[in-house]
């Protein structure tokens, strides 16, 4: 059963890249899926973006950052369980022009994706990525470049690319009078609030990945309801993605800190065995 | 005739279990047994308590075999009509059933048919007994959607039939409810492991990870198999929808159980799934699942846990033997009473409720008193975890990417005498066709729905 990593290689100083081999989540990919990664027999189901699907395997992006990424990283080379294609896919159909935007590791993955879904469907897709800094940004190969229309690669501090946030550059787009029909983003959860509260004014539907921690990434466990619109939503099976204009923010924020005490635990015991 | 009381069952000592997920009862070893089936006083035929079992397990003759010693014939009498009796021994509400149907009652305790059975079950998988085999290979092919008890069920007797039968399971470990909600302590899960690795070696193929309806189409199965069983359940949580429950903290059972049962969070950090369990823990609702709750709670460290139900515990739908047990662990009843909302802290956590005390007014559609609301009797009491069992509805992931399935307005999936659903060849038991309900309802539908397909195939063949 178990799932063999036949790619490993470094993204940046925090995030790294895994292909693995998954035939039937390679087959039935569709933009917005996800998958749920069990790593170990013992492993907690982890919710994961997927970059591309290709010959009966997957590729993710991956941020080091407790337990089961920084085992994965270090002593990994296959998988127990790859489960999936979970969550609703986007509606694939022609927007117009479209902006898809990123500036977390999840959301780089997801920008791929989806501005290569929305690019065959004939939209003029612009794809914005995000990163703080010239050495942090990502393999050219990796990034959503090829599989768009117009590509704005940004760093923070402006060592490489555009200078600013995405968010930045799009206001400046936005103020100018450039005509968006759709925006689909991914990444930070604040500033994909933020994203929501900029392109309300200017009435630009915006739909969002509201990343949420999960655990049966089937609809059986509530814990990652989201509230949108009023109504209480799964992430796993409505979403992820949902209008960040319906979004109730606070609530979405504040869910991700749940376990901060525990992860710390099993990423200290993790470290001490040696195998983060 | 003076009848003796029953012969009592040991269990874990109470210090000793709220410290671990092992089981409560030990059950009865073979003296036990037989002075406990010796109690039978072998009713005229028919005996009473048969009546009460939902899938008339011969009881009285099982208790004549097991008073003579003659276990594997008790066994196998009892595998008749049933697939895993040493599930239902340890969970059936035997008090409204069997048991409360055994004419002893009338003069004093009614056998412990639950134990017993549970008995011959853990004997013969500790001995090995064997079934007999399956008659002949047939051609056909069955899908069955879920390996909760229903798809189990069903699963071993088309296998026995001869059919090529696939369970497709969400989960990437099969047993339904069996594993991911009944704790190890009340159903300990090699019990369960065991029952189904019978199935495989049988012949019973188990695909895990995959959702019919996300990961393959309801469409692609029914080109590709002659019938199908939905054992889907009746997974996905009922929240109260009052304010607060936003707030970090605020857990549905569904979610508090998966994590401590499937996940294993109770061994955290050897497993890595975490859970979070504060020092007051408030468990809203009273029946099973939320004594399974309350009652893990207590073992991950809780110091004070309340049940907090809006009727009197009498009314409580929970297991007697559950009830028991979770008194004697010290969790505590808080009866009349019904959230209002919950009250968070600055940092967006739990930190108590407001309750509104209740009265018991006219009988409403389940035969209990309705609970009223005491105008103006509202107060807050402080807690750090709060866990709402309030029952469970069929998970709408399912129900959305299958059309033509005619369901009712909660979602609950509708069949025929033959359990037939609205689409043809397509069959349906357990919780998914009733909301919420029984292992042994759903253990029942899956033997009964397995005829019916047995029957849909021949007819279909004749043709
Ligand atoms: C739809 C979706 C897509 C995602 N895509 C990516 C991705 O492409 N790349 C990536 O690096 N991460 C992604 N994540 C987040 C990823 O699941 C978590 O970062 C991962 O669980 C971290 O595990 P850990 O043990 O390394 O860290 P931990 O120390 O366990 O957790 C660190 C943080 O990760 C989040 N987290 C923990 N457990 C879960 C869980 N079961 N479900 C969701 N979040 C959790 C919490 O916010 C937590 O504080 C995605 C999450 C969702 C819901
Ligand atoms: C905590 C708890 C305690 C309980 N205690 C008792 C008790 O003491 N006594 C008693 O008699 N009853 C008890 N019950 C009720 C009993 O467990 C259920 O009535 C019974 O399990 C129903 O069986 P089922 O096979 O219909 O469904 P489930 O056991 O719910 O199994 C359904 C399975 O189908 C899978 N599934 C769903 N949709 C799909 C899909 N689309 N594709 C693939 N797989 C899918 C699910 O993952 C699940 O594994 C309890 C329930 C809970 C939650
Ligand atoms: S299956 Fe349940 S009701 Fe029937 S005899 Fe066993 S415990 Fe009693
Ligand atoms: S009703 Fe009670 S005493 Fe009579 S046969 Fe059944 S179990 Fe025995
Ligand atoms: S993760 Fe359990 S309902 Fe979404």
């Amino acid at each position: 059963m178990a799932h063999k990593i036949t790619r490993k290689m470094d993204l940046n100083s925090e995030d790294f890249y895994v292909e693995v081999e998954a035939p039937l989540v390679a087959e039935r990919f569709r933009a917005g899926n996800f998958v749920v990664l069990i790593t170990v027999p013992h492993g907690e189901r982890i919710p994961m973006s997927i970059m591309k699907a290709e010959d009966g395997k997957i590729s993710m992006f991956i941020k080091k950052l407790g337990k089961t990424s920084w085992e994965l990283y270090k002593s990994l080379d296959q998988f127990e369980h790859v489960i999936g294609p979970m969550g609703k896919p986007i509606d694939v159909k022609k927007y117009g022009r479209v902006v898809v935007a990123s500036d977390l590791v999840c959301g780089h993955a997801e920008n791929y994706a989806l501005c290569k879904a929305l690019k065959e469907a004939g939209n003029y897709v612009i794809s914005f990525q995000t990163f703080p800094t010239a050495e942090e940004v990502y393999p050219e190969e990796v990034l959503a470049r090829p599989v768009c229309d117009e590509y704005h690669l940004t760093t923070e501090d402006g060592s490489k690319g555009e200078e600013g946030h995405y968010l930045d550059i799009l206001e400046e787009m936005l103020e100018s009078g450039e005509k968006i029909d759709i925006i689909f983003a991914g990444g930070s959860l604040p500033n994909l609030k933020e994203l929501g509260d900029l392109t309300k004014d200017y009435n630009i539907p915006t739909i969002v990945t509201v990343r949420q921690i999960m655990v049966d990434a089937s609809g059986m466990c509530g814990a990652c309801r989201v509230f949108v619109d009023g109504e209480m939503q799964l992430a796993c099976i409505d979403g992820p993605m949902f209008d960040a204009h319906k979004i109730d923010w606070d609530a979405a924020l504040r869910r991700p800190m749940m376990y901060v005490e525990q992860e710390k635990i099993a990423y200290e015991r993790c470290k001490k065995l040696g195998r983060c | 005739m003076a009848i003796k009381p029953r012969v009592p069952v040991r269990e874990q000592p109470v210090e000793q279990r709220i410290h671990n997920f092992d089981s409560v009862p030990y059950g009865y070893n073979e003296e036990e047994a037989m002075a406990e089936a010796q109690r039978c006083i072998q009713c005229p035929d028919p005996p009473t308590c048969e009546a009460g079992c939902p899938v008339r397990i011969k009881i009285k003759d099982m208790n004549r075999l097991i008073a003579e010693g003659k276990f594997k014939e008790a066994y196998l009498l009892v595998k008749k009509a049933h697939a895993f009796p040493a599930c239902t021994g340890r969970v059936c509400p035997q008090e409204d059933q069997c048991e409360g149907a055994c004419i002893l009652t009338k003069v004093g305790q009614p056998i412990n048919i639950g134990k017993l059975e549970a008995f011959v079950a853990d004997w013969a998988r500790e001995h090995g007994v064997e079934e007999e085999g399956i008659t002949e290979e047939r051609e056909e092919k069955v899908a069955i959607i879920g390996s909760g008890p229903a798809g189990l069920a069903c699963a071993a007797d088309l296998r026995k039939f001869g059919f090529k039968v696939t369970i497709f399971e969400t989960l990437h470990k099969p047993g339904g409810v069996l594993v991911y909600g009944i704790p190890n302590f009340r159903l300990p899960k090699e019990i369960v492991e065991y029952e189904i690795n019978k199935l495989i070696e049988m012949g019973v193929e188990i695909k895990l990870n995959i959702t019919i309806g996300q990961n393959i189409s309801f469409e692609e199965l029914k080109r590709d198999y002659d019938a199908i069983f939905l054992g889907t359940g009746a997974g996905a949580p009922q929240f109260m929808g009052i304010e607060g429950e936003k707030l970090n903290g605020v857990y549905s059972a569904n979610e508090f159980l998966i994590r401590a049962n499937l996940m294993k969070a109770y061994l955290f950090p050897e497993w890595d799934t975490p859970i979070s369990v504060g020092k007051r823990v408030g468990v809203i609702g009273a029946g099973n699942v939320a004594m399974d709750a309350a009652r893990t709670a207590l073992r991950l460290g809780a110091e004070e846990v309340y049940i907090i139900y809006r009727r009197k515990m009498e009314y409580s739908p929970a297991r007697n033997e559950e009830i028991e047990h979770a008194r004697e662990e010290g969790i505590i009843f808080k009866e009349l009473v019904n959230p209002v909302r919950f009250i968070g802290d600055e940092n967006g956590w739990v930190k108590g409720v407001e309750l509104i005390k209740m009265e018991l007014g006219e009988k409403d559609s389940s035969g209990r008193p309705r609970p009223v609301p005491i105008k103006g009797s509202e107060f807050v009491m402080e807690l750090d975890t709060v866990i709402e069992a309030l029952g469970t509805v069929p998970n709408r992931l399912f129900l959305s990417r299958t059309p033509g399935l005619k369901t009712d307005r909660k979602g609950v999936i509708q069949v025929d005498d033959n359990l037939m659903t609205s689409i043809e060849g397509v069959f349906g038991g357990g919780d998914a066709i009733s909301g919420a309900a029984t292992v042994i309802k759903a253990l029942g539908e899956g033997r009964r729905a397995a005829e019916a397909i047995k029957e849909y195939i021949d007819s279909k063949k004749k043709k």
